[in-house]
């Protein structure tokens, strides 16, 4: 038995040392390619056509460098980009190229894991920054104290600008004028209009047609800083959701619903969504980003871009402009390498083209913005309002500013009894404004660590 | 020595167990002591962690969201007695000698496979509050106004229970189903000589002999339900409305992954351990006073 024992040990051990040779062998193969060829990872996130996109960018930057091989890792949109790339921060396994949202820039910058690109960017044959919207590059900019000052930290993946449309086809039919896209509607004209086409147009006694139906979490800001509010003063310490304007602003947003019932009833707005209303050719106002144009250009109505309605105050139309940005690892061997991929995937002028024509985004680059993707022949036929919103009245999310976003969320997720009429926005801010100022210090003391 | 054939079952028993030992001694062993490390940092996931004591554990008593998704987590229990009392009288309609009864068993066990997205999709158009077909059937049958399932403070959690129910009952039925074919025929002969109805068979030998299957059902869902984490957060966006339909893994996920609290979320993770050994100790201690043959 001891014999058999011994052999099968003798076997075991002969097996490993024959197998750790082969890594040996293995291992001086890869160094000796490492150092004729360089490979750089890249992780993004994306729906299949977005990744065919960059598949097809990523194959093209090969081409033009030769001594380049790029990995291109793409993960499914939302959470689980969030949960692999900071498990990869943790592990300090990070792909040399990645996404980065801007909420997440300063935490991610003062945290050591993104790699200062100025210098870099300046270097690479790649971009051109003056052709590039500085409303994107400036969210990427960080002083170790505020965004939009010092360093580039990542180049735009993309801007969103989130504007408003109007259901053409449904103006004609109720016989009023249409809008002129360089004079907003006062919040006074916009009511009217809605009040007007909110009806029941086959006479079963339901309505099937509104004025709107607002998503609060993605439309609240057109009216809060329209009206001269904010959710955070200027320097981002102070909570000011119990400022009459922003009370203000808030209550006619609830009151649209409540009031003047031109949009669906609470149950009914939680049951089909507005934008399924929308696509329904059921409301006359809905936002438009560019990333929904494919959708809409389908359906069967006309519709086409103007400002958001403007608070009689300041009369000035307002509303949020999105981002993603490439950021490069502060752990990457090849810097140079990395940031001019970063700028190719940024900037290509080719593949700037495919995004738009895809409908993923509006241009990057100022020039093919205002000139080609502003005459293309698609609709909407307003396209200067998207470029409008970048350069004049679209704003970051309040949450960019500070560490973490638990105050927002705090702030969004009690607000249900205020849209639903229970409780007036008065009563709401006031409650609520010391949680989320507390929660606001906590994620400023992180930041002073 | 002498290999025997007992000696070498003992042999492979082991290294079939092997796997798992190893699996946990390699992956899970050195997370579970540095987490229980990190619940006593300050630590943003990203940065070197500062050690701050209790101060974490001391937050978390006073932490309002901390215990309302602790209580949803809770309130999600009801699920379990109620998927027991239905998976018992599936396995006992299953047991009988039908015509495709092997069909039928597939159907039951086809949510306890599916993927839990397109589960997520199908109760969302079945809770829809306007198209819905659950609150159509309510109106055709009852004429009750249904009330919207997902996106109400009260009726999220019920909602959200019946999935569960749903979808774990294939498993459990399958569990029985098997306690059940392993009654020996010969107690059902006994009582049937003595004259026992259908009913008494029942309380007297079937509901018996299943104990130890239901001990171990019990046991797996509670320590299951308590980490429910999927369900609620695809089927009620961010918690749900005013937090209601949150559990405490959502909780301490949003804290790690979304607000940068990884020693905070390291905390809250042993305290829901913590209860989920003292649950499943309690569940061991008095298995002897309800489940035959734990004696």
């Amino acid at each position: 038995m001891l014999k058999k024992f011994k052999k099968a040990l003798s076997l075991v051990v002969c097996l490993i040392i024959f197998l750790s040779l082969f890594t040996v062998i293995n291992i001086n193969n890869s160094s000796v390619e490492a150092s004729s060829k360089i490979k750089i990872t890249w992780m993004g996130f994306g729906q299949p056509h977005e990744k065919e996109l960059y598949t097809k960018l990523v194959k093209k930057f090969m081409e033009r460098y030769k001594n380049i091989t790029v990995d291109y890792i793409c993960t499914a949109p939302g959470q689980e980009y969030g949960m692999k790339i900071q498990a990869a921060m943790a592990s300090g396994k990070l792909p040399d190229v990645f996404y980065v949202p801007p909420e997440n820039l300063r935490a991610w910058v003062d945290a050591g894991k993104l790699l200062k690109i100025t210098k870099y960017v300046k270097a690479s044959k790649e971009i051109n920054l003056n052709n590039i919207w500085p409303q994107a590059i400036s969210r990427y900019m960080y002083d170790g104290k505020t965004i939009g000052k010092g360093d580039i930290y990542a180049l735009p993946k993309d801007v969103g600008p989130f504007a408003f449309g109007y259901n053409k086809t449904m103006f004609k039919r109720e016989g009023i004028p249409l809008p002129d896209p360089k004079k907003p509607y006062t919040w006074e004209e916009f009511t009217k209009i809605c009040k007007k086409v909110t009806k029941d147009t086959n006479g079963d006694g339901k309505l099937d047609q509104w004025g709107t139906d607002l998503d609060v979490n993605w439309t609240l800001h057109m009216f809060v800083w329209s009206n001269g509010a904010d959710w955070l003063d200027n320097t981002k310490t102070k909570v000011t959701i119990d400022d009459p304007k922003f009370i203000e602003a808030l209550q006619f947003f609830a009151d649209l619903r409540n009031k003047y019932k031109v949009t669906p009833t609470a149950v009914q707005g939680q049951s089909i969504s507005g934008y399924q209303r929308w696509l329904n050719g059921q409301l006359a106002f809905f936002p438009v980003g560019p990333w929904d144009v494919p959708v809409y250009n389908k359906l069967k109505f006309e519709y086409d871009l103007i400002p958001p309605p403007v608070s009689p105050r300041t009369k000035k139309p307002a509303t949020w402009l999105g981002s993603l940005g490439f950021g490069v690892a502060s752990t990457t061997k090849y810097p140079q390498q990395a940031v001019d991929l970063a700028a190719f995937l940024s900037t290509d002028r080719e593949g700037q083209r495919m995004a738009y024509q895809m409908g993923l985004q509006i241009p990057n680059l100022i020039d093919m913005a205002k000139n080609e993707y502003a005459k293309w022949k698609e609709k909407p036929n307003n396209k200067m309002e998207f470029i409008r919103v970048v350069e004049d009245y679209g704003r970051r999310f309040p949450f960019e500013y500070t560490y973490d976003r638990e105050w927002y969320d705090t702030f969004y997720s009690g607000l249900q009894p205020v849209l639903d009429g229970k409780m007036t926005a008065e009563q709401y801010c006031k409650q609520v404004k010391s949680k989320i100022q507390k929660l606001l210090d906590k994620a400023n003391q992180k930041a002073k660590k | 020595m002498k290999f025997s054939i007992y000696n070498k079952e003992k042999v492979v028993g082991y290294l079939f167990i092997l796997a798992p030992i190893l699996q946990f001694f390699i992956f899970a062993l050195g997370p579970l002591i540095y987490s229980f490390y990190a619940s006593f940092t300050d630590w943003d996931g990203l940065t070197q962690p500062s050690f701050i004591g209790l101060e974490n554990y001391k937050e978390i008593v006073l932490d309002d969201r901390f215990w309302k998704a602790l209580y949803n987590t809770i309130f999600y229990m009801i699920g379990i007695p109620i998927g027991m009392f239905l998976s018992i009288i599936l396995a006992i309609l299953m047991n009988q000698k039908l015509r495709g009864i092997s069909i039928y068993r597939v159907i039951y066990y086809i949510p306890n496979i599916s993927s839990l997205v397109a589960i997520a999709i199908l109760w969302q158009w079945i809770y829809n509050p306007d198209y819905g077909i659950l609150n159509n059937m309510l109106y055709k049958l009852f004429h009750i106004q249904g009330p919207n399932w997902l996106y109400n403070t009260t009726w999220v959690k019920p909602a959200i229970i019946i999935v569960t129910v749903w979808r774990g009952l294939g498993y459990s039925t399958l569990l029985y189903l098997a306690g059940l074919q392993n009654i020996p025929h010969v107690y059902y002969e006994a009582a049937e000589i003595d004259g026992a109805s259908s009913l008494k068979k029942f309380i007297y030998i079937t509901l018996p002999l299943l104990t130890p299957t239901s001990f171990y059902i019990v046991v797996t869902t509670c320590i299951g339900g308590l980490q429910m984490f999927v369900e609620p957060q695809i089927l009620a966006n961010n918690g749900g409305p005013e937090y209601s339909a949150a559990t405490v893994v959502f909780y301490l996920w949003q804290k790690a992954f979304i607000n940068y609290d990884m020693g905070y979320a390291c905390a809250v993770a042993w305290i829901l351990g913590a209860i989920i050994f003292v649950v499943t100790l309690i569940q061991f201690k008095y298995a002897n006073k309800w489940v035959y043959g734990m004696d």
